[in-house]
């Protein structure tokens, strides 16, 4: 601390009273003052009623002095010098030039303080000149250091460096004068667009004048895309909308393509026009995802050779594409109670998009109507558009006791159909009853080749009660309630069923529930069964009595939630909810800034749902333009199956992350997510400078704005005075201890008493 | 949903040749089950025997031709999602573990049909249903239809809910959840098709005669129909149709 120590002196109240009661006897007096004036009111002679009131006014005025004890304090005191932050941004975006082909914006910063060394001395004696680099944090820099490196700061943080102010500002000794802030104000965080009620806080609280400097001109030539607002996730078969906003500097009158691209495939075109030299316009893209699952969607323009960056022409963003509810297709052979259940719970379903068709009347059944167009609400069935032309929209189909009914409604035509939407993705569920499972005519089943069973002969019509295997014993399918022993006995309280199809389980099929005495080919008739059909999976239930579990397990008055949770587990199965794969790969973040690592969580899990300790699991990280393998590890999970790999920073770009992970020579699934490394980060997409938000941020702290380094003068710097502090003993002299005051008091108050009984007041 | 008649489901058909149909055991049938209480439950017999006959021979649904009594107090009851019930005369009171079993049969799925056979209303077995049913579902009191529900679209497109009588313009319902768990009627619907030993049909259907005996066997069909598929017939893609045939 630099000081020059002075004698000095203030006036203070010595009365040993606390504030409070010296408030609460000052009010006392004020109210005695104005009691007076109103007993005199009436008091019809000016002169007299004056004298009166000055006279209790004078008596109140010495009272005060009585009670406030005032008295001087005489005491040696310095003036303490005070500190100027000189903050100098060095984030990336300073590496910009100030004019096109001219000195960064670093380095002409470097120059100014090199030009200011006089000012600064100049006023050594009253403030000391601290420098800081901010990135945002603070840090001391010297000109050299600013000439010798380069600003790398990923992201531009104006209120960050408010607080950090703040925090220096409580942590130092010294008292802040003010703050000289050199910067292009390219905030790209709180402050992106502009000053905000907090900063403005932020600022009144540091309490001190922030004067700022703009650094870096306009006359760049540049195209960004600034900005991509899309939600995170978005609906399959939804559109979604993407805006991108794209900034053009040097543009004014040009039309730029702006493109949307998947993994490499154009989604959309659009042109857009840039009307002013500086302009921001934003393209709004509405496309449809048709699958789900993680992409990486790319937005990009062309590149000008003039331009100052080129790679902010392009941003990549991931978006997950999830279901919005799933779509199921209920096909029933004819009105049954399996039916009009299963009905009732999908249709209070809220994730369930329920699309049904039962066959009402068979084509020997005779309606009795004399006119069936008008008297019945029958409509032809639509074979053709729910089994080729729609079927692909279906998330789950579930087929209800048909499949083997009369051939006038056979689906015999559309059995590639079927083959095809399994195949590719699709999930079939096929109940049984006396129309399925070839137990009726002779009609080919057109379901037949992508059930996990066949047919083996008629229905065993004794009531027995399933019985879970090993593998339903662990299965998400089955898992009624959580734990195997729990699992096991809810399947056990739920009532026994009247009769099953007989089938037997094809090679790859998992059977979940068998029969507990019919026997098929030397095995237990499988009773619940599923496999995988290609990308697709199906499911087939040989009874036509699961409502048995939502309506006769109720018998006992005992709620039971066995039936919702059994066909609520098998549609998260059939359409692979993503809690329900054996394999999960997950990108974390799913976007990644330049230069930082590809970060993916890994859950290996057995067929059984359990947790995998020591599968090996291998991860390749593939460009999603061209497949090419970018890089490949090979990990064994961890004690609970999981596990983090890292890969190193990729080239900017879209990537496919496929895993894969096996057991004891077995595979335990494949799995696939996607991510985005961007081009840019934040700091390098903006090439403009923000004088506004300095101006603003000036104003607001009540600072100066200079509009270019060379333009600082410190003269035109608001900076607080220097505080003075004491640093001697101070001695206090009372004033109000002396006889004088006491006279003046019993006069004034005898000769208010002699007016008043003079004039009769008393 | 109607179903083009094929050339040989057509050939088929005119062979009387049956397609091979069973259900699992004939809980997984239609089943005309009634509640077997302490007055006179059994008057309406013959005619939901004829009913099952017509959902036999005029839709695809699968039925069992007897009626099977059933006490509330039966365990068996949760085998049989749907119950018909009347009484010739006043409902006697069911015993409190009657209402609580039927409570339970209705709140987890099972659905209730009630002729009021005597043609009463505000008396005799109206009153007396009223009062039992307010004990077995406080909360759910019976509510006109409006000609909108699906149940007047559910297989036949009606615009009355006649019986034997014409006394109500409407069925009544009780709603649990949005569905209409218990469907009362005052026209003897059932009524209609009931037949004495000798076949002939044991009451006249008043006014409108066999055109209205016609009527009460469709709406006794729509009435099963809305009990084994709900609301199907109010989904989307049934609607521009029925709109357009009800124009």
């Amino acid at each position: 601390m630099e000081s020059q120590a002075v004698d000095t002196w203030k006036v203070v109240s010595l009365s040993p009273l606390p504030v409070w009661a010296l408030m609460l006897l000052v009010v006392a007096l004020v109210l005695g003052v104005v009691l007076a004036a109103w007993g005199v009111r009436k008091e019809p002679s000016r002169v007299r009623r004056g004298l009166l009131w000055a006279l209790r006014l004078a008596a109140g005025v010495v009272a005060v002095i009585f009670l406030l004890e005032p008295g001087v304090r005489r005491m040696q005191v310095a003036k303490v010098k005070n500190r100027v932050a000189v903050l100098v941004d060095r984030s990336a975006s300073m590496s910009f030039p100030t004019t096109p082909g001219g000195p960064s914006r670093s380095q002409s910063v470097a120059d100014a303080l090199d030009a200011l060394a006089p000012q600064i001395d100049a006023l050594k004696d009253r403030y000391s000149f601290d420098f800081f680099g901010v990135d945002p944090e603070l840090a001391p820099i010297s000109v050299e250091t600013i000439r010798a490196q380069p600003p790398t700061a990923g992201r531009t943080d104006l209120l960050s460096v408010i607080r950090a102010l703040k925090a220096e500002e409580s942590a130092s000794t010294r008292k802040l004068a003010g703050v000289l802030w050199l910067s292009d104000g390219a905030d790209n965080t709180d402050l992106a667009q502009g000053i905000t009620p907090r900063a403005k806080a932020g600022l009144k609280d540091l309490g001190v004048p922030v004067s700022t400097v703009a650094v870096g001109q306009g006359g760049l030539k540049d195209l960004a895309i600034d900005a991509v607002r899309v939600d995170d996730f978005a609906f399959v078969r939804n559109s979604v909308t993407a805006e991108v906003e794209v900034h053009a500097r040097g543009f004014g009158g040009k039309s730029v393509p702006v493109v949307l691209r998947r993994e490499g495939q154009t989604v959309a075109t659009k042109n857009v026009q840039f009307v002013e030299d500086e302009d921001t316009q934003v393209v709004k893209f509405t496309f449809t995802p048709d699958q789900t699952g993680r992409f990486v969607y790319t937005v990009s323009m062309p590149v000008f050779a003039d331009e100052a960056v080129a790679e902010n022409n392009s941003r990549s963003f991931s978006l997950k594409v999830i279901r919005d509810r799933v779509r199921v297709l209920l096909v029933a052979g004819r009105p049954t109670w399996d039916e009009r259940f299963l009905r009732g719970l999908l249709r209070q379903d809220a994730n369930v998009d329920l699309i049904s068709f039962y066959i009402l009347r068979n084509t020997n059944d005779e309606s009795g109507a004399y006119d069936e167009r008008s008297e019945l609400s029958l409509i032809p069935f639509p074979h053709e558009e729910i089994f080729h032309t729609k079927i692909a929209t279906f998330d789950v189909i579930m087929i209800m006791n048909f499949g083997n009914e009369d051939r006038g409604v056979a689906l015999t035509a559309y059995d590639r159909d079927l083959r095809e939407y399994v195949n590719n993705g699709g999930a079939l569920a096929y109940v049984g009853g006396d129309r399925s499972f070839g137990d009726s005519s002779a009609a080919v089943n057109p379901f037949a080749d992508v059930l996990p069973v066949e047919a083996a002969g008629n229905a065993d019509l004794s009531v027995f009660r399933p019985r879970l295997t090993p593998e339903g014993l662990r299965h998400p399918i089955t898992a009624l309630v959580t734990g195997t022993t729990s699992t096991s006995s809810a399947w056990d309280e739920l009532p026994p069923l009247p009769g099953a199809n007989m089938t037997r389980a094809k090679a790859g099929a998992t059977v979940l529930l068998d029969h507990p005495f019919a026997v098929v080919a030397g095995k237990s008739a499988p009773v619940l069964a599923i496999w995988e059909y290609g990308r697709g999976r199906s499911l087939a239930l040989m009874t036509d009595s699961s409502w048995y579990w939502a309506f006769t397990s109720h018998v006992n008055g005992a709620p039971s939630r066995s039936y919702e949770r059994f066909w609520n587990n098998a549609i998260r199965w059939l359409v692979r909810d993503p809690e329900l794969t054996t394999l999960g790969v997950t990108a974390d973040p799913p976007s990644v800034e330049p230069g930082k690592p590809v970060s993916i969580s890994v859950v290996a899990r057995t067929p059984d749902y359990q947790a995998a300790p020591g599968a090996l699991i291998e991860i390749e990280l593939r460009s999603a333009d061209d497949g090419r393998v970018v890089g490949s590890q090979q990990v064994i999970a961890g004690s609970d199956g999981t596990m983090r790999i890292e890969f190193p920073p990729p080239p900017p770009g879209a990537y496919k992350i496929v895993g894969k992970a096996s057991k004891d020579g077995r595979s335990l699934g494949e799995s696939t997510d996607a991510v985005a490394v961007r081009a840019v980060g934040p700091e390098l997409a903006d090439a403009r400078v923000n004088t506004q938000l300095l101006k603003d941020l000036a104003a607001a702290a009540k600072g100066t704005f200079f509009d270019s380094p060379g333009a600082i003068s410190l003269n035109k710097v608001p900076l607080n005075e220097p505080p003075l502090v004491e640093v001697g003993r101070s001695k206090d002299q009372p004033l109000w201890d002396r006889w004088y005051w006491l006279a003046l008091m019993v006069t004034i108050v005898g000769a208010e008493w002699a007016l008043r009984r003079r004039f009769g007041y008393i | 949903m109607s179903l083009r008649l094929s050339r040989r489901a057509a050939l088929a058909a005119a062979l009387g040749l049956p397609l091979s149909a069973r259900a699992f055991g004939d809980n997984a049938r239609f089943v005309p089950a009634v509640i077997q209480h302490a007055g006179k439950w059994d008057t309406r017999i013959s005619g939901l025997r004829r009913l099952a006959w017509d959902l036999q021979r005029r839709t695809s649904i699968e039925v069992l031709l007897d009626v099977r009594p059933m006490p509330l107090e039966n365990p068996k009851l949760f085998e049989q999602p749907f119950l018909y019930l009347s009484c010739d005369g006043p409902l006697p009171p069911f015993k409190q573990a009657e209402v609580e079993a039927l409570r339970r049969y209705l709140t987890y799925g099972g659905f209730l049909f009630v002729d009021a056979v005597d043609l009463s209303d505000a008396s005799g077995f109206d009153s007396s249903f009223r009062h039992e049913l307010s004990r077995v579902l406080p909360q759910s009191p019976l509510e006109p239809l409006p000609m909108s529900h699906v149940v007047f679209k559910s297989f036949f497109l009606l615009d009355a809910a006649p019986g034997r009588a014409l006394n109500k313009p409407n069925l009544e319902a009780a709603l649990l959840n949005k569905r209409s768990a218990v469907m009362y009627s005052q026209n003897d619907v059932i009524g209609a098709l009931n037949r004495d030993e000798s076949g002939t049909y044991e009451y006249d259907a008043m006014p409108g005669g066999e055109r209205q005996r016609e009527l009460a066997a469709r709406m006794a069909i729509n009435i099963v129909m809305y009990a084994m598929c709900l609301d199907y017939k109010d989904d989307a893609v049934h609607l521009p149709l029925i709109m357009n045939r009800r124009r």
